[in-house]
């Protein structure tokens, strides 16, 4: 292990969330809570140091945010997740938030480093000049991706939801069930979320439409179809849930499958149009 | 040095040895305690005592001076309480020295009461302990085993699972609206109907701080047979009474909604609840079914945000948390034999020492 190779920190970072996970799911049918929710938050806040120092040696590397290819791209979904997930922490205490994101950091932090392919080097191409051609195009493409993580949160928040509601429909109460938040507070918790999410995901959307429109050839129309349809889907689950029209169940069904929908974009929006080169504008390869 | 024995006793009696009716004639009535304990420390060689008097156990702990009085404590309750000495075989128990301690800390863990993992015995033991310790009854050495007690109490609830998931009626109820709206303090309960369910999960979710509660019935103070009036039990906690023919149309008013008549009709249907969700969309509805027949369409469970829950559910929920208790106690004993024999060494390493 080499601790200043970036590959190397996010296989610590995904074995310490995995440790993380299974150390809070120790509380369920151990007794030891306290100790082990400490130790829960302790390994995940490591596997978040470990996880940003990567991001920064990739990101000296590539001489950017590292947005890349697949492998950057999760790793930096995954870290915004974490990060959201230690900010809501301080605001308000959801039980088992923590490992269930733990959870999803080490899955696909490991998938991600699995496969070499999703990792090309491709700042080793002859006459690399950094990942973005302007600071604009980075912080679109870095917010935009935060607001993934934010949104996988709300994900996640919505499989606990659906756990604790199955449980209390089916009448049976598990360990983890009984231990989950209530379906009061994950319905708040995504409401928070989805608000949180769909203002990053606006922002971005607005600083990349200012350079869009500078020179509006650079990008595919793929690519902008996709972002604006992701955006609008968002906009529109957020005015249904916040006018009351869809909630509980659907609304918690919803939030995974745009996330999936989210997460299988970026296939689509990442590999750079044949114009890119030509634009001193546009990113030589934009992630969001 | 030899090792000097405490004298440390106990005798007693609870529901595992005496029916209702035996431990009705066992118990202590509050009025008699103080001539009691007047009797029990005018025994000689008794040199601390306590009283442990609950509707479930009456129990004797003490400490003999020279010797140990347990024979005489054995009959001085005998003729205080009329009891013959066939009796006092049948339905008492008594132990000496490291066994006392063992006991004591099943008693307060809650292993060795009726319903296992109970809390309310640990106030119980804590009262009867300042009861005596306010009488100057309790020494070095009752002191000393009382406050383990205490603790040992703490220990095993926090570090097994004897105490997990509630077994009584009302608790499990709160325990479910605690899963689906966070705090009960934020419920506000409906009850229709006066039965003996309804004012078990009154007094459940009152004791928790719920935000209001009302009662609603059939029989207000028109009907002279109505043993229990809506209105009395709404009274007798703090609530407020509503009129049977409006309750319909408030339910969107309430969180938690709770049926207990035996008028064996349906008193709330799906189109009742459709309406009420459609009042206050996205609100979560806990509804309990506790009569039988029913009074609540089963259909409403269909509902996204409706929880619909009878009395089948709720006891089986209570079964399985009293089954995943009773699977703790093994666990639980031998962990609270070894801190005995522990305590009951330095008790007497301590007494042994010169002082």
């Amino acid at each position: 292990m080499n601790l200043e190779e970036s590959r190397d920190l996010f296989w610590i970072a995904s074995i310490l969330y995995g440790t993380g996970l299974a150390c809070g799911f120790a509380f369920v049918w151990k007794s030891s809570k306290k100790a082990s929710a400490l130790a829960s938050l302790l390994l995940i806040i490591a596997g978040f140091v470990a996880h940003t120092k990567g991001l920064a040696l990739r990101g000296e590397l590539v001489k950017g945010c590292p947005l890349g290819n697949g492998m950057e791209s999760i790793q930096f979904i995954l870290w915004s997740l974490v990060l959201g997930y230690l900010i809501i922490r301080l605001l308000f205490r959801l039980n088992l938030l923590g490992s269930f994101s733990a959870g999803l950091a080490c899955l696909g932090g490991v998938t991600s480093l699995a496969f070499p392919s999703l990792d090309t080097p491709y700042w080793e191409k002859e006459g690399y000049d950094g990942i973005f051609s302007n600071h604009w195009v980075e912080l679109h493409a870095s917010v935009a991706i935060f607001s993934y993580g934010i949104f996988g949160l709300l994900a996640i928040v919505s499989s606990m939801y659906l756990l604790q509601r199955k449980s209390l429909q089916t009448k049976r109460a598990g360990a983890v069930a009984r231990l989950l938040p209530s379906i009061q507070q994950l319905e708040t918790a995504g409401s928070r979320l989805l608000l949180i999410g769909s203002v990053f995901l606006t922002c971005s959307i607005v600083v990349g439409a200012l350079d869009w429109s500078r020179a509006p050839d650079a990008l595919s129309a793929t690519k902008v179809g996709l972002t604006i349809g992701l955006w609008l889907a968002y906009c529109i689950l957020w005015l249904l849930h916040f006018s009351k029209r869809l909630f509980g169940q659907k609304f918690a069904k919803v939030c995974i499958v745009l996330f999936f929908i989210a997460i299988c974009s970026l296939g689509f929006v990442r590999s750079s149009p044949a114009t890119v080169a030509e634009s001193s504008l546009t990113p030589t390869n934009d992630a969001s | 040095m030899p090792a000097k024995d405490p004298n440390l006793f106990m005798l007693g009696s609870s529901h595992k040895f005496a029916s209702l009716v035996e431990r009705e004639m066992i118990s202590l009535p509050a009025e008699k305690i103080e001539s009691f304990y007047e009797g029990l420390t005018s025994i000689s060689s008794m040199r601390e005592c306590l009283l442990l008097n609950t509707c479930n156990r009456t129990e004797i702990y003490g400490v003999g001076n020279g010797a140990c009085p347990l024979d005489e404590v054995r009959k001085y309750l005998s003729d205080f309480r009329n009891l013959d000495s066939g009796f006092m075989d049948r339905h008492f128990y008594q132990h000496k020295g490291e066994a006392v301690v063992r006991h004591l800390f099943e008693v307060t863990s809650g292993i060795d009461s009726q319903m296992v993992g109970e809390t309310e015995i640990l106030g119980q033991v804590k009262k009867a302990y300042e009861d005596a310790r306010t009488r100057k009854l309790s020494g070095k050495i009752l002191n000393r085993l009382f406050q383990k007690g205490f603790q040992t109490a703490k220990w095993t609830r926090t570090n097994t699972g004897i105490s997990r998931g509630q077994v009584n009626l009302g608790n499990v109820l709160s325990d479910l609206a605690k899963r689906i709206f966070g705090k009960v303090e934020n419920c506000r309960l409906l009850i229709v109907g006066a039965g003996d369910v309804a004012e078990s999960t009154m007094q459940s979710f009152k004791s928790r701080g719920c935000l209001e509660v009302t009662v609603t019935g059939r029989t207000f103070d028109w009907c002279p047979l109505s043993r229990r009036k809506p209105d009395e039990l709404a009274e007798k906690f703090g609530g407020f009474a509503m009129a049977y023919e409006s309750f319909q149309d408030s339910l969107h008013l309430f969180d938690v909604i709770l049926t207990s008549t035996s008028s064996g009709k349906i008193m709330i249907t799906l189109d009742d609840i459709k309406r009420a969700v459609k009042k206050s969309p996205g609100k979560p509805l806990f509804l309990i079914d506790a009569s039988v027949p029913r009074n609540i369409e089963d259909e409403v469970s269909r509902i996204d945000s409706v929880f619909l829950y009878n009395m089948d559910d709720v006891s089986a929920i209570a079964n399985e948390n009293l089954r995943m208790r009773m699977t703790e106690v093994e666990r639980c004993r031998g962990a609270l034999a070894g801190r005995a024999a522990r305590l009951w060494e330095q008790m007497i390493r301590q007494l042994s020492l010169p002082s």
